[in-house]
C-alpha cells in the first residue's frame, strides 16, 4: 500500500486553514454542529465493511471486536453529543441573587479554537472520532494526527473525513515522528493526546511553551481484586475477555489479579477452563484473537516474558514475524517481577497471590504512595517499579461492602465491579485518568467542556450606581460600611460554636428594609417639596 | 518587620505532610469540607481590621477597595461552595439507557490530591483563599505559595491558616524565587497559578515534567473597551476610571485601552476629566482613595513606559518611584505601535485609542491576543452583541468593568493567551476533581444477551450489535428521515418477548418430557 505522509511544509497550512475556518464562525451554529456530528456517524456507518477490513489488516482483528471497541462507542458519542449539544450550549443564568439580578449575569459556552487530536493505534476509530465529535459539539475546528501504526485505517480516515465533513474545519495529518514534531512546534488552542507516558511528557512540554491546555490519556497497570465470594465462571470469562480482546492492547485492560492464596488454585482452574472455551483449537489458529500492532512491540513482549520469574500456565509463545503473542496467563507473580514494571499492552494476565483484601489494597496503595515518595526525590532512581494511580481498578465480588472497601481505599480513573474494560462504551460516562494515568476526559459532557471556555457576561444599568453601588467611587468615605454589609454574601454558621445559624435571608432583610427606607425618604422629600410649592402658591 | 521564608529543606516535608493527611481520607466527608469552608470565612471575618491594615501597608489601599476586591469575592466563594458542595459531590447516575441500566452506572466526584496554589500580590486574599475554598470543596489538600511582594498579608495568612484550618491538610509556604523553584521540582496533583506570562511558562514547563494538570490565570494581555456614542457618558467615564484606577490599576481584569470613534473622542475625554476631578478633588497624590504600586521596581518600570509614549498625557503622568506612587493617568491619541500598547501595564494608566468606527475597533481587538475581558459601553444591545460575538475573551461585560469575579456563580478564567482553567464556582471545584466512573455488571447479562462478546466469535454477533449500538441521528443530507432513539427500544422489547416465548416453550417441552417419563 502507498503510505501518504503529509508533507512537512503543508502542516502549517493545515493549521492556518483550520484557524481561518474557525474564525469565520461557521462552526458555531448548533444546527451546523449537529449536522457534522451526524455526519461522523454516517462516515462510519456507510463504510463499516471497509473499516472492518482495514482493522483486520492492521491489527488482525475480528469484526466483533471492531464492532464493540470502535463502532459502538463512536455511535454512542455521536448520539450523546447530538442529543445534548443544545442543552450543553444553552446560555446559563446564575442562581438567583438579589444583589446581581439587575446586571443579568449569564455564562455562555464558547469554543476554544483549533483542537489538535493525537490519537493511538489500538482503538483507532473511537479514539479519533470520539474526540472529534466532542470538538465539533463545542464548536471548535480540529486537526487529527492518527497513529502511523495503523496505515490502512489512516488511509480510510484521510479519504473519508474531508468527504463527509467540512474540509476546512476538520483535517487529518498523516505522518510519523518528523510530522508530529513539526505539529508540536505550532500553537494549538487545546491538545488531546492518547498514548504512552514518554510521548505524553514530550507533548506536555511542547504545549507548555505555548501555554496550551492539554488532555492526556496515558494508561497504566490496572489491578483486579478477586473476592472468593464470587461467580467464578463469570469472573474468569470477563477477565480473559478484557485482557485478550484486541490482543491486550486496550488502555483499560485488567493487567494483574490480586487473589487470596486460599482461592488461587480455584481461580487458575476457572481461568484455564475459560481459556479452553475461548480458543478450542488453540489461539494461534483462532480468528477470534488479534495480533500485536508491530514486530517491535511483539519483540518487546517476548523479552519481558523471558525475564519473568512467574509460572506461565497458559500460552507464552511468541512469533515476532507474525506479530503474534499468545494469550498468556502467568501465575505467582511478585511485586518485583519484570512483568510488574511498565504497562504490558499485550495479552498477558498476571496472577499475584496475596493474603487477603487488606494486602491487596495495600499493594495497590503502595503503588500510589510510592509514586508520591518518588515525587519527593527521596528515591527517584530506585530499582522499584514506578507505582502509579491506574486508569481502572476492578473488583470481582458479589459483596457490595467488599467492592466499596476496595474502591474507597484506592484511586483510579474508573472503578468497575464484576466487569472489565467496557466503561468507555457507557453513554454519559467520561473517560479519563487521574494522577499518573493522565488528566482531562474524552466522551460525554466533560469532553465537551474541556474544549469550551465558559465566558461570563453581564450588563449593568446606570441606576445601580445611583441606588446603592455609588459608594465604590473615590473619594471614599466611611458610609461604605453600611453598603458592604448588603453586598457581601452572609457567612455560613460558625462551625466551632455549634448551631447558631446565619441564614442566607440576612442580605434579603437588609435589602428590603433598605428599599423601604429609601421609598419612605423619597416620598417624604416629595411631600415636603409639595408643601413648599403649596406654601409658595398661597403666599 | 521580620520576613520568615520557609526553609528550603522543609518544603518537601510540607508536601509530604499534606500528602499523608490527604491519603488519610479525612478531607473527604462533606461535613468536614463544609466546616473548613466556613472556617475560611471566619478566618477573614474575625480579622478584617488586621487584613485592612496589612493591605494598607503593602499596597497603600483604602478599606473600601479591600472590602470590594478581597473580602466580598472571598465571602461569596465561601457561601457558594458551602451551599453547593452537597450537590456538587452527589453521585450522579447516567441518563437512562436500557442497555446499561442493569449495570447501574454512576459518576462520582473524587478529589485529585494535593493542590499547589501560587497566588499573585494584587488581590492577595481572594486569589489565595478563593482557590483554597475550591480545593477544600473538592476534598483536596492544598499548599499555598502567596506572593512575597505583600509581606504583611503573608504573615497574617501564615499565622491564621494553621489556626483556623486543619494544619496538616492546608499549608502556607513563604518565599521568593529560590523557594518557588524548589516547590516546582516537586510533583503536585494540580497546580494553579495567577499572573504573569513569563512565570506562567516556567510553571507550565515544570508541571509538564511531572504530567501535572494546571490552571493558568495570566491576564497577560491588555483588556480593551469599546465605547459607543449612544451611551450614558457620565456613567461610562465613572466606571472606566473606577476599573482602571482601583488598586492603582493592579487588577488582571482592568480595562487598559479604550477604542473610541474619533467623532466622539473629545466628548469622552471631557467626561473622563470631569470624573477624574470628582474622584480626586485635592489631587490623587493627597487622596487616601488611591493605592500605591506594589514595589519600587514596578513603579520604575511604569515610569519608563510613560516616558516612551507618543500619546498625549491629559491627566496625571507623574511618578514618584521612592513613594511607589504612579499618578492615575489618562493618555490620549495612543496608536497600535505605541510603547504603552506592548505588554500589560498593571498600573493606573488608561489609554485612549481613536478609531473610525466599531468595525475598526473589532479588527483592532482581533489582531491581538485574546484578553481576559472585553468591555463594551453602549445602551444598544445589538452593538454589544456585535462586539462580543466577533471577539474572544475570558469575560464579556457591558457597561461595567472589573467586577465579574464578585458575581456569585461566575467562573473566573481566561482563554488563549489569557490562560486556561477557572477560579471560583463549580468550574473551579471541577478542575480539582476527578470524575470517577463506576458500575456493577450482574452475571445474567452475559447469559441473556451479552454472551456474544466472548471468543470464539460467530456471525450471530450481527443481531446483537444492532441492539447494543446507539441508533444514529437522521442523515443530514437526505433530509428528514428520522432514526429515532426508539429503534433500540423496539428491538429490546421484541427480543425480550421472543426470549420469554422460547424459554417458556422450552420449559413446556421439558415438562412434557418429564410427564412422558412419568407415564410409563
Amino acid at each position: 500500500m502507498s503510505e501518504q505522509y503529509t508533507p512537512l511544509d503543508d502542516i502549517e497550512r493545515v493549521l492556518a486553514s483550520a484557524r481561518n475556518a474557525f474564525l469565520s464562525d461557521r462552526a458555531k451554529p448548533v444546527a451546523f454542529r449537529k449536522q457534522q456530528i451526524a455526519q461522523v456517524g454516517y462516515l462510519l456507518k456507510d463504510n463499516e465493511e471497509r473499516f472492518k477490513e482495514a482493522l483486520k489488516l492492521d491489527l488482525g482483528r475480528h469484526a466483533v471486536e471492531t464492532e464493540l471497541f470502535d463502532f459502538g462507542p463512536t455511535y454512542k458519542d455521536v448520539r450523546v453529543a447530538y442529543d445534548n449539544v443544545e442543552k450543553w450550549t444553552k446560555v446559563q443564568p446564575i442562581d438567583f441573587n438579589l444583589n446581581y439580578i439587575a446586571m443579568r449575569p449569564t455564562i455562555k459556552a464558547e469554543p476554544k479554537g483549533v483542537i489538535l487530536i493525537v490519537s493511538a493505534f489500538n482503538v483507532p476509530l473511537f479514539l479519533t472520532l470520539g474526540p472529534l465529535v466532542s470538538a465539533i459539539a463545542s464548536g471548535c475546528a480540529a486537526v487529527i494526527k492518527p497513529s502511523e501504526a495503523v496505515p490502512h485505517v489512516n488511509l480510510l480516515l484521510a479519504e473519508l473525513i474531508p468527504k463527509y465533513l467540512d474540509p476546512e474545519l476538520y483535517h487529518v495529518i498523516q505522518g510519523g515522528v518528523a510530522e508530529t514534531s513539526k505539529i508540536l512546534e505550532l500553537r494549538w488552542d487545546h491538545i488531546l493526546y492518547i498514548g504512552g507516558v514518554r510521548v505524553g511528557r514530550i507533548i506536555a512540554q511542547a504545549a507548555a511553551k505555548h501555554l496550551t491546555p492539554i488532555t492526556l490519556e496515558l494508561g497504566g497497570k490496572n489491578p483486579v481484586v478477586v473476592d472468593p465470594k464470587v461467580d467464578i465462571e463469570m469472573t474468569a470469562r470477563r477477565l480473559l475477555w478484557g485482557r485478550f480482546s484486541n490482543a491486550g492492547q486496550v488502555c483499560t485492560c485488567p493487567e494483574y489479579v490480586l487473589v487470596p492464596r486460599t482461592f488461587q488454585s480455584t481461580l487458575i482452574s476457572a481461568l484455564k477452563d475459560a481459556y479452553g472455551k475461548f480458543y478450542p483449537d488453540g489461539p494461534e489458529n483462532s480468528d477470534s484473537f488479534s495480533r500485536i500492532v508491530t514486530r517491535e512491540h511483539a519483540a518487546r513482549r517476548q523479552g519481558l516474558l523471558k525475564r519473568t520469574n512467574g509460572e506461565i500456565v497458559c500460552g507464552g509463545d511468541v512469533d515476532v514475524e507474525k506479530k503474534y503473542v499468545a494469550p498468556t496467563i502467568v501465575n505467582d507473580v511478585t511485586a518485583e517481577d519484570a512483568l510488574m514494571g511498565e504497562e504490558m499492552f499485550g495479552p498477558v494476565l498476571l496472577i499475584v497471590p496475596v493474603e487477603d483484601v487488606d494486602e491487596a489494597i495495600a499493594f495497590i496503595q503502595a503503588r500510589d504512595v510510592c509514586y508520591y515518595t518518588a515525587s519527593l526525590g527521596w528515591f527517584m532512581l530506585t530499582a522499584h517499579p514506578r507505582r502509579e494511580t491506574p486508569l481502572a481498578v476492578y473488583v470481582f465480588s458479589q459483596d457490595k461492602k467488599f467492592q466499596e472497601k476496595v474502591f474507597s481505599s484506592t484511586r483510579s480513573g474508573a472503578a468497575l465491579a464484576n466487569e472489565t474494560v467496557l466503561s468507555p462504551a457507557v453513554p454519559g460516562f467520561p473517560v479519563g485518568g487521574v494522577g499518573a494515568s493522565g488528566y482531562g476526559y474524552y466522551a460525554g459532557k466533560q469532553a465537551f467542556e474541556q474544549f469550551t471556555h465558559y465566558r461570563v457576561s453581564l450588563d449593568n444599568p446606570s441606576w445601580v450606581d445611583t441606588l446603592v453601588f455609588g459608594f465604590r467611587f473615590p473619594p471614599y468615605n466611611d458610609r461604605y460600611k453600611k453598603y458592604v454589609r448588603m453586598m457581601h454574601a452572609p457567612l455560613p454558621p460558625r462551625p466551632t460554636k455549634g448551631a447558631k445559624t446565619t441564614k442566607p435571608g440576612f442580605a434579603w432583610t437588609w435589602w428590603i428594609s433598605f428599599v423601604v427606607s429609601m421609598l419612605v425618604s423619597t416620598l417624604s422629600l416629595m411631600l415636603v417639596r409639595k408643601n413648599d410649592v403649596l406654601r409658595k402658591l398661597k403666599s
